[in-house]
């Protein structure tokens, strides 16, 4: 369930990438800088980018399929109480995710393919995160909590 | 942003062959990672030990490429070792679980020590 958010919202960065092998460092540096402002702790600013990342990847290969005319778009905003990073794509249907929970024994053993540890990394790296789509479009809300967040918390 | 590509130079310790990792662990390093491993396993190391003091970027596909490396490890009953992992990548290892195969030092010293 999503928590409730407060207090006005601004919003830091609207860019976008093209969907090329590679573009997603491009994304989580941007998405990086236009944060710079909200001192974050390093080990927030980490795991953002790394789900910045693995969300832009994702959309970048199964949302766009790796055309490069198909830009991923992503907005970054902020309240008091949280941190929002929004990754829209042009890909129709269901949004691709391995649905399947990553199990490292089981990828050692070849029961499960060594890849598929993109969602997981997402969701272990922030405080929400959620899915929604239309026939035109899917976006991935990456979100942090910002109230009282301390250097040993998630 | 231009991609880094993964640079790998591999030698020979008394601890075991260490591979030092330059550049980005994504899906463009996998030749130059394996090719490396490879020339790693030809000197019959009791252990392969990754030094990642010079990667400063690890993506989903780079994990399971290091899931691909640890798979053929321990089919050959070799242990793989890593140091110089970044504060990040190390919480990276222990979420995944790459941390519970694959011995993870701070520095090259205590990783040889640990995999003598």
């Amino acid at each position: 369930m999503t928590a409730p958010r407060s207090g006005a919202r601004r919003t830091l960065a609207e860019l976008s990438v093209p969907s090329e092998p590679g573009n997603e460092r491009r994304a989580m540096e941007e998405v990086a800088r236009a944060v710079e402002g909200l001192g974050l702790p390093d080990r927030t600013l980490e795991r953002l980018k790394t789900a910045v990342a693995e969300a832009t990847m994702n959309a970048m290969e199964h949302g766009n399929n790796y055309r490069s005319e198909a830009p991923v778009v992503i907005e970054v905003s902020a309240s008091e109480a949280d941190l929002s990073v929004k990754l829209t794509d042009e890909g129709s249907g269901p949004p691709a995710f391995d649905s399947e929970t990553p199990d490292l024994e089981a990828k050692l053993e070849g029961m499960q393919t060594p890849r598929g540890w993109g969602l997981f990394l997402i969701k272990s790296m922030v405080d929400e995160m959620s899915v929604t789509g239309d026939e035109h479009h899917h976006t991935v809300e990456l979100v942090m909590h910002l109230g009282d967040r301390a250097e040993g918390g998630k | 942003m231009a991609v880094r590509n993964l640079e790998v130079e591999v030698r020979r310790e008394s601890g075991g062959a260490v591979l030092d990792l330059r550049g980005e662990i994504n899906g463009f390093a996998q030749e130059a990672l394996n090719a490396a491993y490879a020339e790693a396993e030809a000197m019959n190391p009791e252990a392969i030990i990754l030094n990642f003091e010079g990667v400063d970027y690890i993506n989903s596909t780079g994990i399971a490429l290091i899931v691909g490396l640890l798979a053929r490890a321990r089919a050959a009953k070799r242990r793989l070792v890593a140091y110089g992992l970044s504060d990040h990548y190390v919480e990276i290892f222990n979420i995944t679980r790459l941390s519970d195969f694959v011995n993870v030092f701070p520095d090259e010293e205590s990783a040889l020590s640990g995999a003598a």
